[in-house]
């Protein structure tokens, strides 16, 4: 796969503009020469004014900190998009049956589809969920979804995220700015909405309320406080969906019923939206120096009178070892092949794997099993022989730690880089919100890697991001 | 829609904060100018020594220096992190509790305290000498003042607001009847009718560090008197750093409050017993029962009405 | 054998407190060996509790106290009709999969020098698990001091008593002669001393998880003839003839009718009787006592 030419999103392989980016290559021909530079400063000067919260809320400190804004969007034809929405929506759906199963009678694991070892001596199981009935039967309902693209029709998932994923708010802002910035592009193009995102956030969460809290459920945004890198996100979130932002002190339980203190006395909480790991979220359950959570929160939650999103425990269904088990519980649970590819991934505990893997480790992408962020990790092509060779000690040190994949050649979009406009790698972050039904944002979060020809997009790598149109019919 | 009760709490703190800060700056002025113009030996020192008590800090200073001068004093009040009350700390913590309310507060007024965070803490506490040090707390001044015109310009009239006005009051009162209480034994009734040299600086002093002493003239066309001076910050409804100022806006607040939530709480009476002890009374009953002992009687009395509010609220 | 038991215990939150959580796990369910006749709960809060089941199928109570002042004292009172079924407690509904059972914890995580002899072997699941019990025995007490390995096939000793156990066992392992008492004596996420009974449950647990076979944690009172023993712990295995097995390593035999279940789970962490935020300076047990009823 590292041989070909990565798919460019924008042109044929003859050079003509693919449909989706007609629009998009008529408008840039139009532009005079100094429009792309200014609206690249003006987007700083929007960030700064709209997201100027980006910037603080980012670091303790105080300093700048802006994640950089590509002011060409990424654009995906509404027949692409179906496509997608459907393998994504497929993918989400058994996701969610798995955790319902592992928690419950563990078929899966009878029938032998994926090792009991995998999932009973894992970290990410969490054993106290047993038995657990979740409102709607859905454990996951905050979705992130990582997908890159290497051919007009294939899409790859790198990762799901079903702990709590973050970075939503970057695809509301982006879209903010770009219909600032060019609304006469915006204007031409039909494009479907991001903006219904908060509101399809609060009606999801509102489905999976618990029975007896009426029709008006009392949702909140658990956060553990300014000091987290994602507190502007909560806020944000929070802002837009006409939630309380709590910490863990606002709220506690009562007679089993969990409840926040406002001015007017106690309230009852029925839907947390909660963005503190599992382990912190009760000292009473879980982590006992926690000074996050709630204690009590969990039983609370057991005795069905609060619905914890995403519920705790679902980090078994996105670990990278059981990754690779996806097509085999899509297929158990729905009785469907896949939709979409799940990247080969080789497992360094078998000694045959290994020995291609270290033979070969320059195509290769090594990933640490619990890493994230982009470090811990080896990008084979773009990799020095030192850093092969570091690697590959590591490997053999622990093998279990590390799983194997082959390079994608990312497909790449049009980016504006040094005054000109060139190709740049880019993956794709769908949204997706489980509750009484299956809602997909159009579009989601594209991660751009801004330097020459890495396939590193995350942010603490350079990454930037990029408003993502999916055009309508 | 429902306030959490740290929303609430963090309101109150946010402003209490700010005022605070202005008044730091507002009292280290005066001491700055009472030392440079001080001619007896040790006289600077003590100005600036009783300047910090004032601000309740001079034990905390004891403890960390020996000698009290201009610049050990200047840093200490404005830079020093270890100083709960230092402008530093004030505009810090003033910070902290608007992040945690973010949404509960309108852009402008974030925009103000934020900036005013970023500029201070860019400032080299070395840079910051002699004239320079003036030029300084005018500035902290001026963010105040911004902060609070942003405030009354973009905010709700909800209970945010009222939370917020409350915690400004509850500072200044406690602030003005310190001052008063600081140099009390210069403002008593005695048998010389004109004060000496050593009381008009003491006078004005006073008026300074109240921001009273051109609106003194204005309001008295007179000289400085005592009773005047004692008379203008504790009992003149004109005067907006007067006693009776603050402990009506209080109460006022507070009513706003209980109309919101159609009930009145334990800090209701709390205020209006603070009310009471600044209305319908004159400077000769005050003085008659003691100067010292009703201002810390009052002291104590504004920061009940705090503790009843944490109690009322649900503050943590 | 009707088993009448009393049973008190407190936690005392720091002063200041604004609100503390207790989790109770101290409700008997009736089952294959007991009969729960009759069993009372009392404590400040109670009647405002969540009552609910928790994920290994105890009973389990959530209580609070705003502002508590002083110790909160557990009372509970019952009485339990036992029957002696030989450990055998079959598959029980609304269980958890036996499977879980195999999840090592921080607490079980088994000694090879005790399950290394069993790895490959051909022997029934039922006897392995006879044989396990006696090697954790011979594990943690040395050869003179340690009761007679139980002989294949025979029965257990039903009259070695929990009270003459601890006495063998004074001087060779660091905890008291009260040890039975201290089971409920646990900081949190950090079990502060190993208790004698959890320490044989939990390399029973250990082994018999390590060879894959699921094993759990049982907290119960222990009628004992001496009088001294009323807080127990043991533990449970699972064959897929006969369900869930009890085995109590400590005292080398399958549970009788002087044992009573309380609640099971992965390790004593799991099974605490009683939790507690704030958790103050612990559980103190008040008062115990488990004794044939009238």
């Amino acid at each position: 796969m590292a041989d070909t030419a990565p798919f460019d999103e924008m042109h044929n392989p003859d050079g003509s503009v693919r449909e989706p980016y007609r629009v998009l290559a008529e408008w840039l021909a139009e532009q005079p020469e100094q429009a792309l530079p200014l609206m690249q400063s003006d987007a700083e000067a929007i960030f700064r004014k709209l997201g100027i919260t980006f910037a603080v809320y980012g670091s303790s400190e105080g300093t700048e900190k802006l994640i950089p804004f590509d002011v060409i969007p990424r654009i995906i034809s509404a027949a692409e998009w179906r496509r997608l929405s459907k393998g994504i929506e497929q993918r989400v759906r058994a996701l969610n049956a798995f955790l319902y199963d592992i928690y419950h009678r563990q078929e899966i694991i009878k029938a032998g589809r994926v090792p009991e070892q995998l999932i009973l001596q894992n970290e990410a199981f969490c054993p106290e969920m047993m038995g657990l009935e979740p409102a709607q039967g859905v454990y996951a309902h905050i979705i992130g979804v990582d997908i890159v693209r290497v051919g007009p029709d294939d899409f790859y998932v790198l990762e799901d995220n079903l702990r709590t994923p973050s970075g939503v708010s970057y695809m509301l802002e982006d879209r903010e700015a770009m219909m600032q910035l060019a609304p006469d592009l915006f204007h031409r193009s039909k494009v479907a909405p991001v903006e219904t995102y908060p509101e399809n956030l609060r009606r999801t969460l509102e489905s999976v309320a618990p029975a007896g809290a009426g029709s008006s459920p009392n949702i909140v945004v658990l956060t553990p406080g300014i000091y987290n890198s994602a507190y502007f996100e909560h806020s944000f979130l929070a802002d837009q969906m006409g939630a309380q932002l709590c910490e863990g002190p606002d709220l506690f339980v009562d007679g089993g019923k969990v409840y926040m203190r406002t001015t007017t006395g106690p309230t009852r909480v029925d839907v947390i939206y909660r963005r503190i790991d599992d382990d912190y979220l009760d000292p009473l359950t879980f982590r006992h120096d926690s000074m996050l959570g709630v204690p009590g929160l969990f039983n609370a939650y057991r005795a069905g009178n609060v619905t914890l999103v995403n519920a705790p425990g679902t980090g078994i269904a996105d670990d990278k070892a059981v990754y690779t088990y996806v097509p085999d519980i899509i297929e158990f649970y729905l009785g469907e092949k896949s939709l979409l590819n799940n990247v080969p991934t080789y497992n360094c505990t078998d000694r045959e794997q290994r020995e291609w893997v270290l033979a070969n480790i320059g195509e290769l992408v090594v990933k640490e099993v619990h890493g994230s962020g982009g470090y811990g990790m080896l990008v084979g092509p773009t990799s020095t022989r030192a850093e092969q060779e570091e690697f590959k000690a590591r490997i053999l040190a622990r093998p279990d730690n590390y799983i194997v994949q082959p390079t994608l050649a990312l497909s790449t979009c049009p980016t504006y880089v040094n005054n000109g406009v060139a190709p740049r790698h880019v993956d794709l972050r769908p949204y997706v919100l489980v509750g009484d039904q299956v809602r997909i944002t159009p579009g989601g979060l594209t991660r751009v890697a801004l330097k020459e020809g890495s396939l590193v997009v995350n942010s603490s790598q350079g990454g930037g991001t990029k408003d993502t149109w999916v055009l309508e019919d | 829609m429902t306030m959490l009760g740290r929303t609430a709490q963090n309101l109150f703190w946010m402003s209490r904060y700010v005022e605070r800060a202005e008044n730091i700056a507002r009292l280290l002025e005066v001491g700055y100018r009472m030392s440079l113009t001080s001619r007896r030996e040790g006289g600077a020192s003590e100005h600036l020594v009783s300047m910090m008590q004032a601000a309740e800090v001079d034990e905390a200073f004891a403890a960390k220096h020996d000698q009290a001068d201009v610049d050990t004093v200047a840093h200490f009040m404005m830079f020093d992190p270890d100083n709960p009350s230092s402008v530093h700390s004030c505009l810090q913590a003033a910070r902290t509790n608007a992040r945690s309310v973010r949404t509960a507060i309108t852009s402008d007024m974030w925009q103000s305290l934020n900036a005013a965070w970023l500029e201070f803490s860019q400032i080299r506490p070395s840079d910051v000498r002699g004239a320079k040090l003036l030029g300084l707390l005018q500035w902290v001044k001026q963010r105040s003042h911004e902060f609070r015109g942003a405030m009354l310009g973009t905010i709700l009239r909800d209970d945010g607001f009222a939370f917020s006005q409350a915690g400004s009051f509850v500072e200044r009162a406690d602030n003005t009847a310190r001052i008063l209480d600081m140099k009390y034994y210069v403002l008593l009734p005695r048998a010389t009718m004109v004060g000496g040299e050593l009381d008009i600086q003491q006078w004005t002093l006073i008026l300074r560090a109240a921001s009273a002493h051109r609106s003194y003239r204005h309001f008295y066309r007179d000289r400085y008197k005592a009773h005047n001076i004692a008379d203008y910050l504790i009992l003149r409804p004109e005067m907006p750093r007067s006693l009776i100022y603050c402990a009506r806006s209080m109460s006022d607040t507070l009513d706003t409050l209980a109309e919101i939530y159609g009930q009145r709480m334990i800090c209701h009476e709390a205020a209006e017993q603070l009310c009471a002890m600044v209305e319908n009374t004159s400077m000769d009953t005050i003085f008659a029962h003691g100067l010292h002992e009703f201002l810390n009687e009052f002291i104590g009395r504004n920061n009940h009405v705090t503790e009843c509010m944490s109690v009322s609220y649900n503050f943590y | 054998m009707r088993i009448a038991i009393h049973h008190r215990l407190s936690i005392t939150p720091p002063p200041g407190t604004v609100h503390a959580l207790m989790q109770l796990l101290l409700t008997p369910q009736s089952g294959a060996g007991q009969k729960v006749e009759s069993w009372s709960m009392d404590m400040p809060g109670l009647d405002n509790a969540a009552r609910f089941t928790d994920a290994y199928g105890n009973i389990m109570h959530l209580v609070n106290q705003s502002r508590p002042e002083g110790e909160l004292v557990v009372t509970v009172d019952g009485v339990v009709e036992t029957m002696d079924n030989h450990g055998v407690l079959g598959r029980i509904g609304g269980e958890p999969v036996p499977a879980l059972f195999k999840r090592r914890t921080q607490l079980t995580q088994g000694n090879e020098e005790i399950f290394g002899q069993f790895k490959g072997s051909s022997v029934n699941r039922l006897d392995v698990l006879h044989r396990l019990m006696a090697a954790v025995m011979e594990a943690l007490v040395p050869e003179d001091a340690a009761a007679e390995p139980v002989p294949e096939g025979s029965e257990p000793n039903q009259s070695m008593s929990a009270a003459g156990m601890v006495q063998k066992m004074e001087g060779m392992t660091q905890s008291g002669g009260d040890v039975l008492t201290q089971v409920a004596e646990s900081e949190g996420a950090s079990i502060k001393s190993l208790p004698l009974a959890s320490e044989f449950a939990h390399q029973f647990i250990g082994a018999a998880r390590a060879l894959n076979i699921p094993a759990r944690y049982v907290t119960g009172y222990l009628a004992d003839e001496g009088g001294s023993a009323a807080l127990h712990a043991w533990a449970e295995a699972y064959d897929d003839r006969l369900g869930w097995i009890g085995f109590d390593p400590m005292l080398q035999l399958c549970p009788t009718e002087q044992h009573v279940r309380l609640a099971a789970g992965l390790d004593a962490h799991t099974t605490q009787p009683l939790r507690a935020v704030p958790l103050g300076d612990g559980v103190r047990i008040l008062g115990i006592s488990v004794a044939p009823a009238a």
